[in-house]
This record gives C-alpha cells, sequence and structure tokens, in this order.
C-alpha cells in the first residue's frame, strides 16, 4: 500500500475562550488522503470544520492549541516541526488552503503582483524578478485569468469570481500535494461556483495539485466533487465513507437529517418536503461522554447521551452511532 | 480625461472641496467676532474711552473704524461724512466684501496694540516658531507613537502590558497639565531648563550658532509637553488598528500561505497606518489648538502667544489674522494628508471606503480612532 | 453583555476616579464652608491647618476655590458632552438611517465643519460675547462646536444597522420611521452612544480649560481653567506656590483620565474584535 499523502491520526484540537474555558473543536478526527483523491468534509457551521483546516496545516495561533493527535504528510509528521522549517517547507509547499472569504483574504493595498511574489518570495528567496514574473503570467494564464492586466490590479478592482481564482492560483504556486478548499465557493453565484470547481478539478488534472480536502456546508454539492465523504458535527468526524455510500445511504442519524435538509432540484424529489433539524449543536465549554447530536436526532434512544459512541465499521463505511446498522 | 485618472479625479475633488470650505471658514472668521450687538470697534473704546477726552476718543475711534473697513471712505482714503459731521458706515456685506478681497491678497490689517505694526509683519515673526516646534513634535511624535503601538500589538506579553497603561495616561492628560507641571517641575524647581521663553532674552533672533543652540535649550520643555501627548494618543490608535489588522482574514490567509513573519508585520503596519493617516489629518486642527495653549504656558514666541496677548488685548485684526492662518494651515495640512492617503490605498481611490475599525460603515461600535476624537479636540 | 463590564478591572478603576470626583464636588459643600467672597489671608500662602491647600495670588482660600472650580467644570463637562451626544445623536440617527438629501447635506456640513479647529471657533465666538459670556453658554458654545465628531460616528453606525434583516424586516412590516429609529435602532446604539458622550464630557471639561486658559473663560464662575489661567498670569510658577495650579492640574487630569479608561474599557468589552 502507498504511503497516504495526507494521514490525520486522531487529531483534537482546542482553544481557549477570553475567560479561559477550554473547548475541543475537534476531537480525535482521523482519516486518509491518497493521490488523485479528493475528500469532501460535510458538516453546518460551527461544526470545527475552520478549526480542523488549522489543525490539519499544523498552524496553531493562539488561542487555538493542539490537545493531541497526529497530522503526516507524505509519512513525516508536521506537528512539532521547527516553526520557520514548517512555514517554508510545509505550508503553501505541501499544504497549502484556499481560504472561505476569498472577499477579504487578499491583502487590499496590494497588487496582486506583488501579493504573488510576496508567497513566492518568503518560500524561496533566491529567485529574480524576472523570473518569477514569468512564472506568474505563465501560472495566471494557465488558470485562465487575463494575467497582464490580473497582476496589476489591486483587489477591490477584481470581480468575486475573479478573485477567487486569484486566491486559488497564488494558493497553489508552489505546487502543493495537498489543497484544503474551506467553503471555496460559498459566497460565489451558482454559474461562477461551477467555473471555480471545474478550475480545481483541472488543476488536478494536470498535476499541479496532488489531492484534495474539500469542505462544505452543502452535503449535496459533494456528490459531484469528491471520492470520499467525511460529515461532520461539533467536532466529530461521525460517518465517513464513499460519496455514494454517505450520500444516498447514509448510516448516522445526521447525515441522513443533513440529507433531508437540503433542498434538491433531483427529478421525483418534487414532492418531498425538506425537512429541518432541530435545535442546535451542544456547547462544547462542557465535556460530553454521549452522543453529541442525541439531543437532535430523530431517532435517539434511552442509552444515547450517556453512552460513548465509537467510530465503527458498518456496511464498509465508518459510522459513529451504536445503534446504526 | 479625469475619467481615465481615479488619481488626478481624486486630487481635483479633494482641492475643490477644501477650497468650499476654506471659504465657509474665511466667513466664519469675518462673521463670528461681529456677532454680538458690540461690534470690536466699541468694545476696544469701551476699555480704553473711561480716560480720553472726548476729541482723542472720537480720533481715535475714527482710526479704529477706518482699520477695520466700518467706515465709508473716498478714493483718497479720507473719511466720507454725514450732514451732522459722522463717519457713515458701511454695510456688513460691503464689509465682508472688502475683508475677503483684502485677505485673499495677503493684507490682514492693522493690529491696535502693535500700532502701527501690520498684522502680517507679526504674524511671519510668530510663525516660525510655532511651525519650528509644532511641525516636527507632532510628525515625529505621530511615528514614534505609531512604532510604539504597533510593537505593543504585535508583540504583546510584557511589552504591551508596560506600554499601553502608559500611553493611555499620557494621551489623556491635557497638553496644558504637562506643560504646567513640566515647567514647575524642571523649570523652576529642579532648574534643569529654561521654563519660559523661546530664547535667551539677552539674544535677538539670528543666524548663528550661540543663538541656534540657545534656542534648542529653550526648546526641549515645551517639545517634550506636545511629544508626550501625540506618542500616548498615536500608540493606543495604532495598537487597536494593528490589532485589527492582525485578525482580518488576509493576515490569516498570508500566514496559511507561509509568508514569513517580516512581511506580515509590514502588511499589518501598513494597512492599520492608513487609517491612523486619516486619524492624524482629523486631529491635526485639533493639536494645533492644544499646542497653542502648550505654547502660552512656555510663553513661546509663537502664534499662541501672539493670539493670547492679542485676546488679553481686544486685538481684533490680530486675533482674526491669526485664526485665518491657522484655519487654512490646518486645511493645507488635511488636503495633503488626503491625497497622500489616496495615493496609498487603492480603496479610496476607487471610491470604496476602507475598511477598519474606523472605515465608513463597519457595524462594530467603538470606532477606535473616531471616537477618541473628540478628546483630541483640546490638543 | 454588561456583566463583562464588571469583570474589566479599567471599567471599575475609572467608574472609582470619576465618581470619587464628582461625590467631592457634590459633597464638599456640606462639609466644609465655602467662602471665596473675603481674604482669608496674604497671597499665596503655603498650606496650613486652617486652609489645606493655601490661598491664591489675591488671598482667596484656595481650596473652595478649587471646589467650586471643580462644579463648574462638570457642570460645563456634562452639559457640553450632553449637548453634544444629543445633538449628534439626532443628526447621526437621521442622516444614517433616512439617508437622502438632507444627510448629503448634514455629510457635507459635518465633515466641513470636523476639520475648522474647534478651539478657533470658540476663540472668534468667545471674543464677540465678552459681555454674557455665563458658564452655561460657555457649556453650550463647546457642545455646538463639537456635535461633529458625535454625528459622524452615530451616522456610521446607525447606517450600517440600516442594513440590518430586524430594521429591514420592521420596515417591510409598515412601522414608521419613529417606531423603527426608537425601537429598532436607537436600543443597538445605546452603548455606543453612552461611549460618544462620555468621551465628548471629557472633551468638553478640557476644551472649556483651554479656552479658560486663554483668558476667554466665563465671567460668572471660576472653574478649574480659571484658576490655572489667574495662577499662570499671576506668577505662581515662578514662585513656587505650587498649591495654586498643582491641584487644579490634577483634577483636570484625573477626570480625564477616568472617563477616558470608562471610554476604552467599554470598547473592549463591547467590541471584541478590538480585544487581543
Amino acid at each position: 500500500m502507498p504511503i497516504p499523502i495526507l494521514e490525520v491520526k486522531n487529531l483534537r484540537v482546542h482553544y481557549l475562550t477570553r475567560f479561559g474555558t477550554k473547548v475541543q473543536a475537534v476531537d480525535d478526527v482521523s482519516f486518509k488522503l491518497n493521490e488523485g483523491e479528493i475528500l469532501g468534509i460535510a458538516g453546518e457551521s460551527g461544526c470545527g470544520k475552520t478549526t480542523l483546516v488549522s489543525g490539519c496545516m499544523g498552524l496553531y495561533i493562539p488561542p487555538l492549541y493542539h490537545s493531541s493527535g497526529d497530522v503526516r504528510v507524505l509519512g513525516e509528521s508536521i506537528l512539532g516541526m521547527n516553526r520557520e522549517r514548517h512555514r517554508k517547507e510545509v505550508l503553501g509547499r505541501k499544504i497549502a488552503m484556499i481560504p472561505q472569504g476569498a472577499l477579504n483574504s487578499l491583502n487590499p493595498t496590494r497588487r496582486i503582483k506583488d501579493l504573488a511574489t510576496d508567497m513566492l518570495t518568503s518560500h524561496d528567496g533566491g529567485a529574480g524578478k524576472r523570473e518569477i514574473s514569468e512564472r506568474l503570467t505563465e501560472r495566471f494564464e494557465r488558470i485562465g485569468l487575463d494575467a497582464k492586466r490580473v497582476l496589476q490590479a489591486f483587489p477591490v478592482e477584481l470581480p468575486a469570481g475573479t478573485k477567487q481564482r486569484v486566491v486559488i492560483g497564488i494558493s497553489t504556486l508552489l505546487n502543493p500535494k495537498v489543497v484544503i478548499a474551506d467553503e471555496p465557493t460559498s459566497a460565489l453565484d451558482v454559474s461562477t461556483q461551477k467555473s471555480v470547481i471545474r478550475l480545481l478539478f483541472d488543476l488536478m488534472d494536470r498535476g499541479i495539485i496532488a489531492s484534495m480536502v474539500f469542505i462544505t456546508h452543502e452535503l449535496p454539492l459533494l456528490r459531484h466533487v469528491s471520492s470520499s465523504i467525511a460529515v461532520m458535527y461539533a467536532g466529530e468526524l461521525v460517518e465517513h465513507g464513499s460519496t455514494e455510500q454517505v450520500i444516498f445511504d447514509g448510516r448516522q442519524p445526521y447525515t441522513r437529517a443533513l440529507m433531508g435538509s437540503m433542498l434538491s432540484a433531483d427529478p421525483g424529489q418534487r414532492g418531498r418536503k425538506p425537512v429541518a433539524i432541530e435545535g442546535a449543536p451542544p456547547d462544547l465549554k462542557h465535556a460530553i461522554s454521549g452522543c453529541r447530536f442525541a439531543e437532535r436526532c430523530p431517532s435517539v434512544q434511552g442509552d444515547c447521551a450517556q453512552t460513548r459512541q465509537l467510530l465503527r465499521l458498518v456496511g464498509e463505511r465508518h459510522v459513529r452511532c451504536n445503534h446504526a446498522s | 480625461m479625469l475619467q481615465n485618472h481615479p488619481t488626478l479625479k481624486h486630487v481635483f475633488g479633494r482641492a475643490g472641496w477644501y477650497f468650499i470650505t476654506f471659504l465657509v471658514a474665511i466667513t466664519i472668521n469675518f462673521f463670528l467676532p461681529r456677532l454680538g450687538d458690540s461690534s470690536p470697534v466699541d468694545l476696544i473704546m469701551a476699555r480704553a474711552g473711561s480716560n480720553l477726552d472726548a476729541a482723542t476718543a472720537r480720533e481715535q475711534e475714527e482710526t479704529y473704524l477706518l482699520e477695520f473697513g466700518l467706515v465709508q471712505t473716498d478714493p483718497s482714503g479720507k473719511i466720507l461724512r454725514d450732514s451732522a459731521g459722522k463717519p457713515l458706515r458701511t454695510s456688513l456685506l460691503a464689509q465682508f466684501g472688502r475683508y475677503l478681497e483684502l485677505s485673499l491678497r495677503g493684507d490682514l490689517g492693522t493690529s491696535i496694540l502693535q500700532y502701527p505694526r501690520r498684522v502680517g509683519d507679526i504674524i511671519s515673526a510668530a510663525l516660525p516658531w510655532t511651525l519650528a516646534l509644532q511641525l516636527p513634535t507632532i510628525v515625529l511624535g505621530w511615528i514614534v507613537g505609531n512604532l510604539l503601538g504597533a510593537l505593543a500589538a504585535y508583540r504583546g506579553g510584557v511589552i504591551d502590558r508596560v506600554l499601553y497603561p502608559i500611553a493611555l495616561l499620557t494621551s489623556a492628560v491635557p497638553a496644558f497639565c504637562v506643560g504646567i507641571l513640566l515647567v514647575y517641575v524642571f523649570g523652576i524647581q529642579l532648574e534643569w531648563l529654561p521654563a519660559v521663553g523661546g530664547y535667551d532674552e539677552g539674544m535677538l533672533p539670528e543666524a548663528s550658532w550661540s543663538f541656534i543652540a540657545s534656542a534648542s535649550y529653550y526648546y526641549v520643555l515645551p517639545f517634550t509637553s506636545i511629544f508626550v501627548i501625540v506618542v500616548g494618543h498615536q500608540a493606543i490608535g495604532m495598537r487597536s488598528m494593528c490589532i485589527y489588522e492582525l485578525g482580518t482574514d488576509y493576515v490569516k490567509y498570508a500566514k496559511l500561505l507561509g509568508m514569513n513573519e517580516r512581511r506580515i508585520v509590514l502588511y499589518m503596519f501598513r494597512n492599520a497606518m492608513l487609517p491612523q493617516l486619516t486619524g492624524l489629518a482629523l486631529a491635526l486642527g485639533a493639536m494645533v489648538g492644544g499646542a497653542l495653549v502648550a505654547e502660552m504656558i512656555f510663553s513661546y514666541p509663537g502664534l499662541g502667544m501672539a493670539i493670547l496677548t492679542a485676546i488679553q488685548g481686544n486685538d481684533y485684526p490680530l486675533i482674526t489674522g491669526c485664526t485665518l492662518l491657522i484655519t487654512a494651515t490646518v486645511l493645507v495640512a488635511n488636503f495633503a494628508v488626503d491625497i497622500l492617503i489616496g495615493l496609498l490605498d487603492p480603496r479610496i481611490r476607487s471610491g470604496r471606503p476602507s475598511a477598519g475599525p474606523t472605515g465608513g460603515d463597519t457595524s462594530q461600535p467603538g470606532a477606535a480612532t473616531g471616537a477618541d476624537a473628540p478628546l483630541m479636540a483640546v490638543r | 453583555m454588561f456583566r463583562g463590564l464588571w469583570r474589566s478591572v479599567g471599567f471599575l478603576f475609572g467608574c472609582a476616579l470619576f465618581f470619587g470626583t464628582l461625590l467631592l464636588a457634590l459633597l464638599a459643600p456640606a462639609f466644609m464652608t465655602l467662602d471665596v467672597g473675603r481674604r482669608v489671608g496674604l497671597a499665596y500662602m503655603p498650606p496650613s491647618r486652617e486652609h489645606w491647600l493655601g490661598t491664591d495670588h489675591l488671598g482667596l482660600d484656595m481650596l473652595s476655590l478649587l471646589v467650586l472650580g471643580l462644579r463648574s467644570s462638570l457642570y460645563v463637562g456634562l452639559l457640553a458632552g450632553s449637548v453634544a451626544t444629543v445633538v449628534g445623536t439626532l443628526i447621526g440617527v437621521y442622516g444614517g438611517y433616512k439617508g437622502g438629501l438632507l444627510d448629503d447635506v448634514l455629510t457635507v456640513l459635518t465633515n466641513l465643519f470636523l476639520v475648522i479647529p474647534t478651539l478657533i471657533v470658540l476663540i472668534l465666538l468667545s471674543g464677540s460675547l465678552e459681555e454674557g459670556r455665563s458658564l452655561t453658554l460657555i457649556a453650550l458654545l463647546i457642545g455646538s462646536t463639537t456635535w461633529t465628531w458625535s454625528a459622524r460616528a452615530v451616522r456610521a453606525q446607525s447606517s450600517s444597522l440600516r442594513a440590518r434583516d430586524h430594521v429591514a424586516l420592521a420596515r417591510i412590516n409598515g412601522y414608521g420611521t419613529l417606531h423603527i429609529v426608537l425601537l429598532h435602532i436607537l436600543p443597538y446604539l445605546l452603548s455606543y452612544i453612552f461611549m460618544v458622550f462620555i468621551l465628548q464630557t471629557a472633551s468638553g471639561i478640557l476644551t472649556e480649560a483651554s479656552i479658560s486658559m486663554l483668558g476667554l473663560g466665563p465671567y460668572d464662575s471660576i472653574s478649574l481653567g480659571t484658576i490655572l489661567n489667574e495662577a499662570i498670569r499671576n506668577e505662581a510658577l515662578g514662585d513656587g506656590a505650587w498649591w495654586a495650579f498643582v491641584p487644579a492640574t490634577v483634577l483636570v487630569t484625573v477626570i480625564a483620565f477616568s472617563l477616558y479608561i470608562i471610554n476604552t474599557a467599554m470598547e473592549s468589552v463591547f467590541n471584541p474584535r478590538l480585544r487581543k
């Protein structure tokens, strides 16, 4: 079996609130990602998706802390590495991320060209100005941008879709092994969404990026995007399997609820009413021993709220529900 | 043509705006002193009048009336009189017209207290002192304050815990209080430094080394009194601005890209600086006001002293001359800062409000510099 | 939300300082006779058992002067602060919520008066009003020149509230402007307006002190500014009569500083983005 590109092992991440309360935002998350794979991670907002991204990248800035577990890229742990080495060799080069709000992710007072140059020179001081400029033009053209114009522009002068492309371009400048895309399309309108997703596929086909983690709150979107899906709830992965399995045959009640709450344009779904998930996710400031979804679960049973739920194999996928079958 | 040059368009737009502001300022400058029932001349006469005989009083009153343009004159400058021999008064509007014309030509009239010195001459003797005191102090204080503020925000920890309360205190102390205490402690009790004046009394202003040495010696206390406050205020503003910038998406993204620390600090510094520039522009006028009071305390031979003596002697031409000049200077400085920001911040050029805690329509309460601003009104 | 305030050391400290001076101003007359109508000794007599803070250049009791001065200064500050806050809030809320032509005009006016130095306007005004320059009039003048800051700050806030869902909903439901402003805009601005009021009060006290220092103070009252003005004009500095100016200086500083840290503390509680 080949070494996976990204391997996350029992990762736990917490942060401290202003008054010192510990919040376990990511709890015992594990997954593997091989070359050419796209893993989709779905969950409501506030379920710890964004914290998971920082955790996977090994970027722990207070008040965010690593509690336990490991993250390996090509077999090498990236946690506990020398900070400067981590910055230069891991960030942007091994793992890159495409942020949620591309609208605000570009320094507003810097030209795109300078931003991209900053990114390159931060990793490799030796490159000449000319060389960098050529490299940028070539790359921006490849991702379908009018390189000459875009590179000279300030972020405010560009429309949202173009900005998102620029962000993708800058994030992937160093041909990273894994790209973590955190809701890359949720701020865009539908047609731009599609072209951005197509661009990501294209980058993978050309071998610029080797694998991808695609994070979204829209579970059905992943059907067209990912090869496997992990569903996240209150800091935990509650179901992890192939795309087909999770979307059409979810075994964890939350996964099913998530699918049920989505509107769909599929034929035959016309008469089906979307079902909202009542209630809110639990407050992670307090330790929870039992099932975190118990309060909102439609098929909750007597012992759920007290019994620890383990991730176990059910029908060839991992499910965190003691009653799932 | 302007459509294709956003920068040029911005400059012209601002220039027009400041010209209108100047017109309003000059109107205020003319009408406010004439608001009360008594004209300046009546006030002066009321002060001096009691111990003058009637003939001298009338003669003097007419000199003042002429000086203020309150009476109509023939082309040779003689006062026109009605049948009873009383001088013919000019209408307020005509006075205003004459005032506008003269002011725009740079003629600010004649001082009453120091008759027959021209107001322009008095001001040009005082102005270099004020500029030499305030310009370096404010600019230097601004730079040092911003560096300290950025340092406190970025480093945090002990540096922040020490710097922040100190800055908070110095920024809250009124300028004249610092001045009074400095004069008393260092000038009078310890006698380390001269307490009042701009140079040694035995000297005359000239371009000699000994004079410059004397002037720099006298410079220390007034400089310190203004500097301390400007530093404190700027440090506080810059600190919150930097904390805000450090929490923005673009800083997080830069970190995730693996950009080096130095570059991220530069990003933060530059972007936090832009609102600080606006703050500086808005605070300039206020600072000038406060620094004038400081000048008074140190009997520094600048505009502050000139205004003080003019106020004490009801020397209206001199008061309005000084206020007009100060207002004009503040407007020019504001204009310069506006243009500078336009050049540095692409968001302003493209007509969008810049982000940040003070920027246009941000939703959080407590816009850092915006809300602090009233307190600066007396600095 | 307000619970955070009571956990804030800065807020408590500031309040203690400010209410301390306020109590001093209010209660001192009950415990001592304020006598500034007659000479109680020679000029610049140092502090003694009878006169805790000595005498001024006329031989008046300094402590009495100081208490009266403190009362006037607080009065000016609170009145000027209220005027500036109320006027600024009215204009700011109206402009921010309503928009339109009147808002444009008001914004232009606000920005215009923002760049013309307040102190200059006050100097010009005070000069022409020499006859009737009472403490109240000075406070009103200060308030009417400093409202621009409040208007600008409040306008930005209310125009951002305008875009919020609950306001849009109220508008769609057909509620009138007054109803929306009173029930859906003002409550959200209250803490902010209060902060503006605190700063405007501090600013009013300092501004009064500044123009009094210039000799343009009230003719009918003693304020901390006029005490300082008299002390400096009458050589207290040179004579080493520290009791004639140090207590007044310290009081002005303490009031300004206390209000300032109250504001800073509130800002960091209400505005989490400015928190470290």
